[in-house]
């Protein structure tokens, strides 16, 4: 099953690793192969607009390329969404939503939060027009951090654990069974090739499949240097550690042996991670540029694109079992 | 002699008995953290870190094994291979967020039944790893106990990675108003409905549509129980908070230099401000060194290859297109790196031009590999307390 086939993609990771970058990337990827896809964040400061150039993204849905649209999804819009839906009547919802004392019990109900966004999500992956048919192709969902994300993904069957009947109940099943279906939804979790982040991506791993049982798509070393010297020539630039440089060349040579030593200690990370995992494992350049606008999301998108299509589909995300 | 920022930051910290650091994850935080508590160890004072990273790595390059929920001590006859002879004391501990939760349970829970009843309850196995705030707050609790054992000079808070920074001090803020807040004695106090009249009684009639009865009694049970801790943790709360925001704390800004950590060190630092919290300092990690200058950069890479090949026998010994092509290479890495330089230099710059020169910007080169080791751990203590970068 390709990543190209799931209704609901996430990506997750620690902070810093890229994971607004690649969600972006990747949903420009789907749209480029012409299905309509909508980019969710999850309350967070927009970075999509610097990204795309386009007009800040709230909680509207708005277009930012063609095939591609955007939301940026805050637990006040989706609680008040997810309210209307099953109070019907605004008047009913007003009498409700308005009072003082129901909105601080709503802030103060735990994972309550991250349920209605996590379900506003699942409500456009699974949103149909009135002829039947999916209003999206694609939903892209670039999710907290590590940590508050796993927290995220699990609040469902959390849940579902607790009570066993209910609106809130059928709800969070729903939910629970969609990210947990391998031919529906996949997490992705992006990584650099260092070692504190390859150490957490590969716990975080063992977690999602054994805890969460949401399906791992794909697993992506962000930020890899490209290559600029041979190998004998990375091999002359540490010979040379301790010998002393005239000043006109010394700083060409600092700045290759930081390269050099960057790379061979990436290598190292990213053979490891290629050898624990068993997702499909791509790797994204580090681009050094001065700005990183669409030029580069685009550029990350292809390369997407091209290693998801060499890595063979065969269904690697495991379905889980018990 | 240390650079005047470095000074500038050292002496902040001498006058200083907590230091928060505070910051986006993948920053550095948990490493500067330990290398402040170095420093102060260093300059004679007893200092300890508290980490929140299940950090390896760290406990190793400090000389132990693991760290855990209880402060360990750092053995310091290792630092005379690095040549620095500590004259105060330096400890290290984890926090285990889970299990530092759980006893604020046992010490605040008012008999054995009710902390059963509470460490069993699902939505408290939930709630107390995962619900926004409780991590902190757990942390600041556990920042005051050490506090108030009086055993340290200097403790290094190292804080939850956030996208909010402030979490740290608004989330146990909220948690101790939402669990008061009266729509929530409605479900826990059953008894006080009257007082809140028959409005409320429609709202909660509603909502139940909204959740199912099954959950709001769920709800309610867990409240019941959580309520008995109330108190004591209301009246923590607010210690903690007292603390944080006296002149014995100082909070510390850790960042990376590209424009978008740079960003969101300035929105901690303005946020923290209109919270009355003092931002003491920054330290941005992982600057790129400008190796070389703009204006050589365009160095014929003829010139470049000729300079090594008239030093360097090694390079000398390479074919004359091999060399070309080398330092063609040389420049154009060169060249990427300028760049990355010039953008890290950019940022800092809008960042000293936000926040007031009392408040040192420290800089931290990005170093060519992990660090690992004490002596790894020295190299930062040298590039943020001397400004030696070497």
């Amino acid at each position: 099953m390709s990543l190209y086939d799931r209704r609901m993609v996430l990506f997750s990771g620690k902070g810093g690793v890229g994971k607004t970058t690649l969600a972006s990337a990747f949903a420009l990827s789907c749209a480029l192969k012409g299905q309509k896809t909508l980019l969710i964040e999850l309350n967070v400061k927009d970075r999509l607009n610097s990204l795309f150039g386009s007009v800040e993204v709230g909680s509207q849905i708005v277009e930012i390329e063609q095939n591609l649209w955007a939301v940026n999804i805050t637990p006040q819009a989706a609680i008040e969404e997810y309210g209307l839906m099953r109070l019907k009547l605004k008047m009913v919802y007003k009498a409700v939503f308005e009072n003082r004392l129901v909105r601080s019990f709503l802030r103060a109900v735990p994972g309550l939060n991250d349920l209605v966004m996590l379900g506003k999500a699942h409500f456009h992956a699974t949103e149909v027009d009135e002829r039947g048919n999916y209003v999206w192709d694609k939903v892209v969902i670039d999710a907290p951090a590590t940590g508050h994300g796993i927290f995220f993904l699990k609040i469902p069957s959390v849940i579902t654990s607790i009570i066993d009947s209910g609106p809130m109940f059928s709800d969070a099943k729903k939910i629970e069974d969609f990210i947990q279906d391998p031919e529906l939804t996949a997490l992705n979790l992006v990584t650099l090739p260092e070692e504190m982040p390859v150490n957490e991506t590969l716990e975080l791993r063992q977690v999602v499949n054994n805890e969460l049982k949401v399906p791992i798509g794909m697993i992506v070393a962000n930020s890899v240097y490209p290559h600029v010297f041979s190998e004998e020539e990375m091999e002359w630039v540490e010979q040379t550690e301790d010998e002393q440089f005239d000043e006109e060349v010394s700083g060409f040579i600092d700045a290759a042996r930081f390269r050099t030593q960057r790379v061979n200690m990436q290598r190292e990370y990213v053979e490891r991670l290629g050898e624990e995992v068993d997702e499909p494992f791509v790797k994204i350049p580090y681009y050094f540029t001065e700005r990183f606008d669409f030029q580069t999301i685009r550029k990350i998108a292809r390369e997407l694109e091209e290693q998801l299509d060499a890595t063979p589909s065969s269904a690697k995300a495991r379905r889980s079992v018990g | 002699m240390p650079n005047p920022t470095s000074q500038q930051f050292s002496d902040l910290l001498d006058r200083r008995d907590i230091v928060v650091c505070v910051g986006s994850g993948g920053v550095g935080k948990t490493t500067t953290s330990a290398v402040i508590a170095l420093h102060a160890a260093i300059e004679g004072r007893r200092a300890i870190v508290l980490t929140i990273d299940p950090a390896k790595r760290l406990a190793n390059s400090l000389g132990v094994d693991s760290l855990d929920n209880e402060p360990t001590e750092i053995p310091l006859e290792q630092f005379k291979a690095i040549g620095v002879e500590p004259k105060g004391t330096l400890h290290a501990m984890m926090l285990d967020m889970k299990q530092s939760f759980d006893e604020l349970v046992e010490r605040y829970a008012p008999d054995a039944e009710s902390k059963q009843q509470i460490l069993r309850n699902k939505l408290y196995q939930y709630f107390s790893t995962s619900l926004a705030g409780t991590q902190e707050y757990a942390a600041a609790e556990r920042l005051f106990d050490i506090y108030s054992s009086g055993e340290y000079d200097l403790i290094v808070l190292d804080t939850p990675p956030t996208s909010h920074a402030l979490d740290f001090l608004e989330a146990p803020n909220r948690l101790t108003e939402a669990i008061n807040s009266r729509a929530m004695q409605f479900l826990y106090k059953p008894g006080r409905r009257n007082l809140l009249g028959v409005g409320t009684n429609y709202v909660i009639k509603t909502l139940s549509k909204f959740t199912g009865g099954q959950m709001l009694a769920e709800l309610g049970t867990f409240l019941r129980a959580f309520s008995t801790l109330f108190g004591g943790f209301q009246e923590r709360a607010k210690q903690v908070r007292k603390l944080l925001t006296s002149d014995k704390a100082t909070f510390c800004v850790v960042t990376a230099p590209n424009a978008a950590n740079i960003d969101e060190a300035i929105y901690f630092y303005n946020k923290l401000g209109s919270d009355h919290v003092r931002v003491g300092a920054f330290v941005t990690n992982r600057v790129h060194p400008d190796w070389v200058p703009e204006d050589q950069l365009n160095k014929p890479a003829l010139n470049v290859a000729e300079s090594l090949a008239g030093l360097h026998p090694s390079f000398e010994a390479l074919e004359r297109t091999e060399q070309k092509d080398f330092a063609k290479k040389l420049r154009q890495n060169a060249n990427d790196f300028n760049i990355l330089a010039k953008l890290d230099s950019e940022s800092i710059e809008r960042l000293r031009d936000t926040v007031p020169s009392k408040v040192p910007i420290i800089r931290v080169p990005y170093f060519s590999r992990d660090i690992h080791s004490l002596r790894g751990l020295d190299h930062v203590r040298r590039a943020i307390f001397i400004g030696d970068a070497s």
